[in-house]
């Protein structure tokens, strides 16, 4: 057959990410949200998201690329992908509402040969529950990572796909749409694919629970988890590019979601599901490392303190909030007076009643007894401890994701705390 | 229960607060701190109120008013046959028998650290309620009472080991050593005294009781200060209070070494709930201590 056509429906994150790698692959694509005023946003080719190298990848293939708001373009795809951001809520529950609708849309206005293609996260058994005779409902497992959106898109290191009968070959428009990839395919039952998700976050999660568990008690013993971390990477069995790094819990919504999922199956099915809830418990612990600290050196001696706080995104690269360490911190702070600086997200994200934008990180800094660098934006790099050093009132400077250099921090006689070493 | 969250979220006094337990060293000090906060106190003790008495419910009952903050530290102490366990139990049973027919407006446990799992560590207030001890039974055994009876919020707060100049307890730690040093004794130690703890200032536990009835507060707080120390650290800082420094003596163990070799606390909780509240150093309060204990 001739090249599919493509189509996305739901325009956040993921499904805008997803179809413009389509688009880059040669494929007409078409982008389709319900929401018309974020397809009029679009289709100029402003993105309602901070990705590095989206807005590049979107402009080189916009030709192919059409967004709209029009349920009935849906008619013209070989295949849909369902893939709007599924909300959770603070415990990491998924709202599955909008989801459902969406997919309700998508099946009533596309062919019956089309392939309809679930791409949000989703817990397992949600696919099968919703088969129908007479169409072709599939899942396939997202990987995005907020901050490495364009990269994971167009360069995955494979496909996992769930289909009702692991027997049956790929529908050739979804085979023939992965194959451009050039990437493994790994066709299983839908149950294991959504499993599959899970599993792999899982381990995430395990891989950053045992670094911020030795790395807490290296700040205790007078070993740094910075010279630890690279010999674990050098074993074949932890592999170059397992998570390592300490920080400073679990944000972002998406790994907590994959645990309240696990505690909630394993507690329907009476399996043992301790070690999720010491991630969870873990993750809630390192959370407040800033704070402690915070506390320990500052707060508890200076009444009126004043605090500087760099970053307010959950990471690097993106404006998500959720779950951000930042914010965690900042709600408790209110006794005191916050400078704060986000290259993207507002100061106005800042659940404090007393707290200002600065106008650039140094300016953040400026006048503050201590400040606390809670995203490890890549700008935050290019900071001079003298320069901080000059601007501060005071010496304490907690840098948890080490994006100063701590040698050059010392030198400029800085207080400089961070993870994982004393 | 969960943490501690706040009904008033700016602190407001409460009408009146009654204080049962007021004789103790906890109910008296949380009394003297009351009254530094100018907020209208009853402090009642055994002989106003003899909750073991055949009228002790009526007693407290005539005494209750419906905007009255109540802080109910009264216990049998120590707790360690079935007997004072129950006598405990009947005290709780009959201060609740008042509450309903007078219900307060706030009702403030003075629990114990105790109710803890021995294995938990560091002990946080999401930590598991398993006591390993009949003491520790009977606080988790009020503050279930309490809560599931009195319809109000409800607090519990935790306290571990805690120190004062009035100590009628010479339990082994500050206190004890203490005495043992001002009657030039030696401070002696069970073994090598490495067994690290928590020991919080009585002053500071009256403290946040006050904060917990200024911000209506209900939940659980821990009332320690996220610091263990060991009890060879305490004894040495004890004996150089004194111009000719006691000698810290180890002693043979009077049995097995603890299950219990440390406990650590993490006060996050209380960071969140008063984050102005910051808890005396054990060092400073040990020499406070000192100084008030001379005069």
């Amino acid at each position: 057959m001739s090249r599919p056509r493509v189509g996305y429906a739901g325009m956040t994150h993921l499904g805008l990410c997803s179809a413009i790698a389509a688009a880059s692959k040669g494929f007409a694509t078409l982008g389709f949200d319900t929401d018309a005023a974020l397809v009029a946003r679009l289709e100029p080719g402003n993105l309602p998201v901070v990705e590095p190298g989206l807005d590049d990848l979107l402009r080189a293939n916009r030709a192919r690329m059409v967004c709209s708001a029009d349920p009935a373009r849906l008619q013209d795809c070989d295949l849909v992908y369902v893939a709007p951001d599924v909300p959770t809520d603070d415990n990491g529950g998924s709202d599955l509402a909008g989801l459902d609708r969406l997919l309700e849309l998508v099946l009533a206005n596309t062919r019956p040969d089309a392939v309809v293609v679930v791409l949000s996260q989703v817990p397992p058994g949600y696919t099968r529950a919703r088969q129908r005779a007479g169409r072709l409902l599939y899942y396939q497992v997202e990987t995005l990572v907020f901050g490495r959106a364009a990269e994971r898109a167009t360069k995955p290191e494979r496909f996992i796909v769930g289909l009702p009968d692991p027997a049956r070959p790929l529908p050739a428009a979804l085979g023939d749409f992965l194959a451009a990839f050039d990437c493994p395919i790994l066709p299983m039952r839908c149950e294991s694919a959504e499993l599959s998700k899970i599993s792999i976050n899982c381990c995430l999660v395990a891989s950053v629970t045992v670094a911020n568990t030795l790395a807490e008690l290296c700040e205790r013993i007078g070993a740094d988890w910075a010279e630890i971390a690279p010999a674990l990477r050098l074993d074949r069995r932890i592999g170059a590019h397992s998570y390592l790094a300490p920080g400073l819990g679990l944000a972002g919504g998406n790994l907590e979601r994959d645990l309240a999922t696990v505690l909630h199956i394993s507690q329907e099915h009476g399996t043992d599901a301790s070690v999720i809830r010491a991630f969870v418990g873990n993750s809630a612990h390192r959370r407040d490392w800033p704070l402690r600290t915070l506390h320990e050196l500052v707060l508890s001696r200076e009444p009126h303190a004043r605090i500087g706080v760099l970053g307010l995104a959950y990471k690097e690269n993106t404006h998500s909030v959720k779950n951000s360490p930042a914010l965690a911190l900042i709600r408790n702070l209110t006794p005191w007076t916050l400078q704060v600086f986000d290259p993207v997200v507002p100061a106005s994200a800042a659940p404090h009643p007393n707290a200002t934008g600065a106008a650039s990180a140094l300016d953040a800094a400026g006048g503050v007894d201590a400040l606390a660098i809670m995203t490890p934006w890549p700008q935050f790099r290019e900071l001079a401890c003298a320069d901080l050093a000059r601007v501060m009132r005071g010496r304490l400077v907690l840098d948890p994701y080490r994006v100063l250099d701590a040698g050059k921090a010392k030198a400029a006689g800085l207080d400089y705390r961070t993870l994982g070493v004393a | 229960m969960h943490a501690l969250t706040h009904y008033n979220t700016q602190p407001a006094k409460p009408a009146r607060a009654v204080v049962i337990g007021a004789g103790g060293m906890v109910g008296s000090s949380i009394v003297r701190e009351l009254a530094n906060s100018d907020i209208p106190t009853l402090a009642l003790t055994r002989k106003d109120v003899d909750l073991l008495g055949a009228g002790g419910s009526a007693q407290l009952k005539s005494k209750l008013s419906t905007d009255d903050a109540v802080v109910f530290v009264s216990a049998v102490a120590p707790a360690k046959t079935a007997a004072q366990l129950m006598a405990n139990l009947r005290m709780a049973e009959a201060a609740l028998a008042a509450f309903a027919a007078v219900p307060p407006a706030h009702l403030l446990y003075i629990s114990s650290d105790a109710v803890y799992a021995d294995d938990a560590n560091p002990v946080s207030e999401h930590s598991s309620v398993a006591p390993s001890t009949i003491h520790g039974m009977m606080h988790a055994a009020r503050e279930f009472m309490f809560r599931s009876e009195y319809r109000g919020p409800f607090a519990a707060l935790r306290p571990t080991l805690i120190y004062g100049a009035r100590d009628p307890h010479s339990g082994y730690g500050p206190n004890r050593f203490r005495r043992q040093a001002a009657k030039g004794e030696p401070v002696t130690i069970f073994g090598a005294g490495e067994e690290k703890r928590d020991h919080v200032a009585v002053e500071d536990v009256a403290r946040l009781a006050v904060l917990i009835l200024l911000h209506r507060s209900a939940g659980a707080l821990n009332a320690v200060t996220g610091v263990a120390t060991s009890f060879r650290d305490i004894a040495d800082i004890v004996a150089r209070q004194y111009q000719l420094p006691a000698q810290v003596k180890s002693v043979s163990r009077p049995g097995p070494r603890p299950h219990l070799l440390h406990r650590f606390f993490d006060i996050t909780q209380c960071l969140k709930a008063f984050p102005e509240f910051h808890f005396e150093p054990l060092e400073q309060g040990i020499v406070r201590v000192h100084r008030e204990v001379l005069g």
